[in-house]
């Protein structure tokens, strides 16, 4: 066997295995509990903690130059 | 305060929709012609040989019938003119000049179209379009929809003189009563007014319900009083408010309001004065309908306005109102389920404070009143506090 | 605290475990049955999907099995397909592998982003739960096109956004115009070429309920947190609660605004100028569309847009672009029109329920965008195969529903459902069939007037106002698709559809329809829980209709904490 043979042999055995993980993460949902019991939670964790000013402190008045767009 | 001449003559005809004023107008051979709106110009509706009447619900109970068809998750202001309907209270109507300005009022309007409600066999329900800029194009609009859904529309149908001439007059009497509500109006501003609130807005309502040519001699008999009219020698009231808000056409709840210490000296408010009840100009080279498309376009301040200027300006123009009036503060108050004042009354709530320095009661209310003790509380609880920020400010 | 191999295992079983009925348990084994199972997939009735659950999460313990090729291809080319598209339209979107870094940052910035939308693929599980064959593959290239705009939405506004890149105005940002999700793409073809349009909540807020609706609640409770009563349409407390949050990229120098749907819209106008602080547009629609006499103004309100770009972009709209583009929508909406007719007239039609209305109110609000025509393509072919082959798409079918008024965003897969339950076949809905225009681009004024026209056909809008006879189309619409029920959307804060309740009450007695009222709060399932909404379907299917269910095991089962 020529080891050209041989190495496109350990590529498809090693894209095979990639395929097969791939389909037992498919079928299995491991996708979804992943997202699910990791991800979203420290996402969630994250978005709760985040500092965020205060959007109503911005003062609406005609302060501000505000055009008359009519036409 | 000596008692206002007519007051509760006046009163007495905000009791029912189909008044004795209505019936006497009706009897005189003249068309009663039914709206909800600002929108609906009540000058056009009172055109030699009809009149105007602007649609309450007065005594309204628990609106059964209409909560069937309205849900109870619509603005009971809707609902409870539905079921009036239903009960036959709006028999009287030749025909309901509708707007589809906000939704409840539209759905309750199009029942009308949609039933046989109205046992009336001339009824017919028009609708108008409102146009939600105040540009010119909006009021090309608007003068268009006037022309062709409320003049043509009466002409046809009940004969209507619609002349340019018609319309002066129309004008004309509907300015005086503009001007004779000021007049009465403006004594709010004295620093000790000598009219309440709840007066005024018994004078005003009965000036939308009420065919005008029937009330006009009591009006100029109130302003005449009010000219000499003193306010009592001891105060009466703790505090001076605006009250603000989505419709309101409910005296008792003034009454509320001024009998926990707070005169309410300006009504800026579906149903109210301010905007409402500014004279109509008709410029020179303009005709009469283009001025009445422009003014009523020009002086509303419904939430429903979406120019970026314009909606900013409201926020000022209630700022300015409560400085006219000299006010300590302002009552925002919303119908619930009224979707454009649900957001207005929460911005204004944040805003108004902070931007112009006012303190503000913010309140969601039913049309039929029955929080009174709650409500009471929280009117007793923002006197007290706008007093005690005067004393803080004394001190 | 100790983890044991009992509570490893207990994990195990609740995490993947499918149990058997103790009568499947005891029933022999068929070999050449269950070859035949694994080979083509388990008959309609026989397929126990509510086993497949986890707890309230909404995961599977294995994703459904459809018979050897529908699996392979769900896993090929949907599953496998979509994850690895999602990872090259970044990219392409993002100008390059850099495009990584600038999703990553989104990611980590937004609640909405980070939070949503990498469990995308369980959106298309929801979706396509039960399809097979043709149905499935139609369907899912219609999710495909959803995403891949999505991608390229989120992407453009990460690129613009002033507040990843250090509060600077870049050259994005100069070039993206901002507008309501409510006013349609189709405004600004004029500008295709030089500028581009991204609408402000439609990614953050709704497409993102759909794929997963625990974020919006965020922005739900934000917006009352600050005064605003629970009543009000909650799509529009949403879009509040992102301002609210500092939740919304700042991606555009100006902002466009519309009317569109209702009284809320309006109202959330002078939200969106106080808290964006720039040069606003309002772009209202009449209400009542019908009247001739309101299209002069409505055209003007175009125009009066197209102005304001033109004045604050420094660029003059460009008629060859609003031409190019106006036709190649055309063919979108001849595409649409030919699926109506399929779906009206025969029981071929490959796209269920949920993959309908989400496409078609998705791409017609968005305007033509490539990827629209390259899924169109893909379900054509299909379409066409399952018209020419007479193939049935759902077998199953024991009713042709029709749903009306607006649909609950956290449960659109209702229809998937109600079809894999009851047989229920939701074949057309209402907002599909808005924006129901052709555009003329013969001349300035035949553009214009269909281009006003598109707009007061609006979602929501195009039923909903101007007049009750909009609304009472249904039966029309039930006539034509040949339907023999009713999904009766009930939007609680809905003010104009509960406004027509008792009429319709009245029609569907009068007409002797069968209707299901379906009550929800569009992105909130805390008011009707999905479980709640299936309860009512089932009460009436097995009082009224004395049916029985498909799949007994889809009756009663807890999503409650899914996404």
């Amino acid at each position: 066997m020529s080891k050209i043979l041989k190495f496109f042999f350990k590529l498809f055995r090693i894209a095979a295995l990639i395929y097969g993980i791939l389909f037992a993460v498919f079928y299995f949902d491991l996708d979804g509990k992943f997202l699910y019991y990791i991800w979203e939670p420290l996402m969630i964790k994250r978005f709760d903690n985040m500092k965020r000013p205060d959007a109503t402190a911005m003062p609406y008045s005609m302060k501000e130059s505000v055009e008359d767009t009519s036409i | 305060m000596k008692d206002l001449v007519h007051i509760f003559e006046l009163e007495d005809l905000l009791q029912e929709a189909n008044n004795p004023l209505v019936r006497q107008a009706k009897a005189d051979g003249k068309r009663a012609l039914g709206y909800t709106c600002y929108f609906m110009p009540e000058v056009l509706l009172d055109l030699p040989g009809c009149f105007s009447v602007r649609l309450r619900a007065p005594r309204s109970g628990s609106p059964d019938m209409a909560t069937y068809y309205m849900t109870n998750r619509t603005c009971m202001y809707g609902r409870c003119l539905l079921e009036r309907a239903l009960e036959g209270g709006f028999n009287f109507l030749d025909a309901q000049m509708a707007t589809e300005t906000c939704t409840v009022t539209c759905r309750f309007q199009e029942h009308l179209q949609l039933m046989d409600i109205i046992k009336n066999p001339d009824f017919f329900c028009e609708f108008t379009d409102v146009p939600f800029k105040k540009n010119e194009n909006s009021i090309d609009h608007y003068e268009n929809q006037l022309k062709f859904h409320v003049l043509d529309k009466l002409k046809d149908k009940f004969g209507i003189d619609t002349s340019d001439e018609a319309l002066l007059k129309a004008i004309d009497e509907h300015n005086e009563v503009c001007r004779l509500i000021q007049e009465i109006g403006s004594y709010r501003k004295l620093d000790e007014p000598t009219i309440t609130g709840w007066e005024f807005s018994v004078i005003q309502l009965c000036t939308l319900v009420c065919p005008k040519y029937l009330i006009i001699d009591k009006l100029r008999d109130i302003a005449e009083q009010l000219k000499t009219r003193k306010p009592d020698a001891k105060k009466n009231y703790r505090v001076k408010v605006v009250l603000t808000g989505s419709e309101e056409d409910d005296p008792d709840f003034i009454k509320l309001i001024e009998e926990c210490g707070a005169l309410v000296v300006a009504d800026r408010y579906c149903y109210g004065s301010l905007p409402g009840r500014e004279e109509i100009v008709v410029k020179e080279g303009e005709t009469p309908l283009r001025a009445i498309a422009r003014h009523y376009l020009q002086t509303s301040e419904c939430p429903r306005f979406m120019d970026q200027h314009i909606m900013r300006e409201r926020k000022q123009f209630l700022a300015n109102i409560a400085r006219e009036y000299k006010a300590d503060g302002i009552i925002i108050s919303q119908m619930k389920f009224c979707e454009y004042w649900s957001y207005e009354r929460t911005i204004d709530t944040l805003v108004i404070p902070r931007d112009f320095g006012y303190p503000v009661c913010s309140i969601e209310k039913e049309y039929v009143n029955n929080a009174v003790g709650q409500l009471r509380t929280r009117f007793q609880a923002f006197v007290e506090s706008i007093e005690l920020k005067n004393l803080q400010k004394e001190g | 605290m100790a983890f044991g191999l009992k509570d490893i295992k207990a994990k195990y079983r609740e995490l993947f475990v499918v149990e058997k009925s103790p009568e499947e348990k005891n029933k022999p084994k068929d070999i050449k049955k269950m070859a035949k199972d694994f080979w083509y997939g388990k008959p309609h009735e026989e397929r126990r999907l509510g086993d497949l659950y986890v707890g309230n999460t909404g995961l599977y313990k294995h994703r459904e099995w459809r018979g050897v090729k529908d699996t392979m291809y769900y896993f090929n080319m949907i599953w496998l397909y979509n994850y690895a598209h999602m990872v090259t339209d970044i990219m392409k979107y993002g100008g390059g592998p850099q495009g990584v870094v600038t999703f990553a940052k989104g990611t980590m910035r937004y609640r909405w982003m980070g939070q949503t939308y990498l469990t995308v693929m369980h959106w298309f599980d929801r979706g396509l739960e039960g399809t097979r064959g043709e149905a499935m593959k139609a369907s899912a290239w219609h999710y495909r096109g959803m995403v891949s705009e999505t991608i390229r939405q989120f992407m453009r506004m990460f690129e613009a956004d002033k507040k990843l890149n250090g509060g600077e105005e870049n050259e994005t940002w100069k070039k993206t115009i901002a507008h309501n999700e409510t006013l349609s793409g189709n405004i600004f073809y004029g500008w295709r070429d030089q500028l581009d349009d991204v609408a402000l909540e439609m990614i953050p807020y709704f497409v993102s309920v759909h794929v997963n609706n625990h974020t919006v609640l965020n922005y739900i409770d934000a917006a009352q947190s600050i005064g605003l009563p629970a009543d009000p349409c909650p799509m529009c407390q949403a879009e509040y609660g992102l301002f609210v949050q500092d939740d919304y990229p700042d991606y555009s120098p100006v902002m466009l605004t519309t009317n569109e749907a209702c009284d809320g819209s309006v109202a959330t106008s002078v939200l969106q100028d106080w808290f964006l602080n720039r040069p606003l547009y309002a772009m209202p629609q009449p209400m009542r569309y019908d009247d001739p006499l309101v299209q002069k103004n409505c055209q003007k309100e175009i125009e009066g847009a197209w102005k304001f770009v033109e004045e604050h972009f420094g660029i003059k709209m460009d008629w060859d672009q609003y031409v190019k583009h106006a036709q190649s929508f055309n063919k979108l909406t001849e595409f649409e029109w030919e699926k109506w007719d399929v779906a009206a007239n025969t029981p071929y039609y490959p796209i269920n329920g949920v993959a309908q209305a989400l496409y078609r109110i998705y791409y017609s609000q968005d305007g033509d965008r490539p990827i629209w025509h390259e899924m169109d393509a893909h379900v054509k072919r299909i379409m066409d195969k399952c018209v020419k082959n007479k193939i049935e798409t759902f077998p199953k079918t024991r009713h042709r529903a029709i749903a009306w008024s607006c649909a609950p965003l956290y449960y659109s897969n209702w229809c998937t459902w109600a079809y894999n339950c009851w047989g229920i076949n939701c074949v057309i809905n209402m907002d599909s069939l808005m924006f129901d225009q052709y555009l003329r681009t013969d001349t300035y004024e035949h553009a214009l007037e269909d281009l006003s026209w598109f707009n007061e056909k609006a979602p929501m809008r195009a039923m909903a106002v101007g007049g009750h006879e909009h609304i009472l189309s249904l039966f029309d619409y039930m006539e034509r698709f040949n339907c023999d029920m009713v999904i009766m959307y009930d939007q609680l804060q809905c003010k104009g559809m509960q406004g027509i309740h008792g009429v319709f009450e009245d029609e569907f007695r009068k007409r002797n329809i069968h209707a299901i009222w379906v009550p929800h709060a569009l992105p909130d399932k805390r008011t009707v829980s999905r479980a709640e909404i299936r309860d009512i379907i089932n009460d009436y299917m097995t009082t009224v209709m004395r049916e029985e269910p498909l799949d007994p095991t889809l009756l009663d089962f807890d999503d409650g904490a899914s996404w």
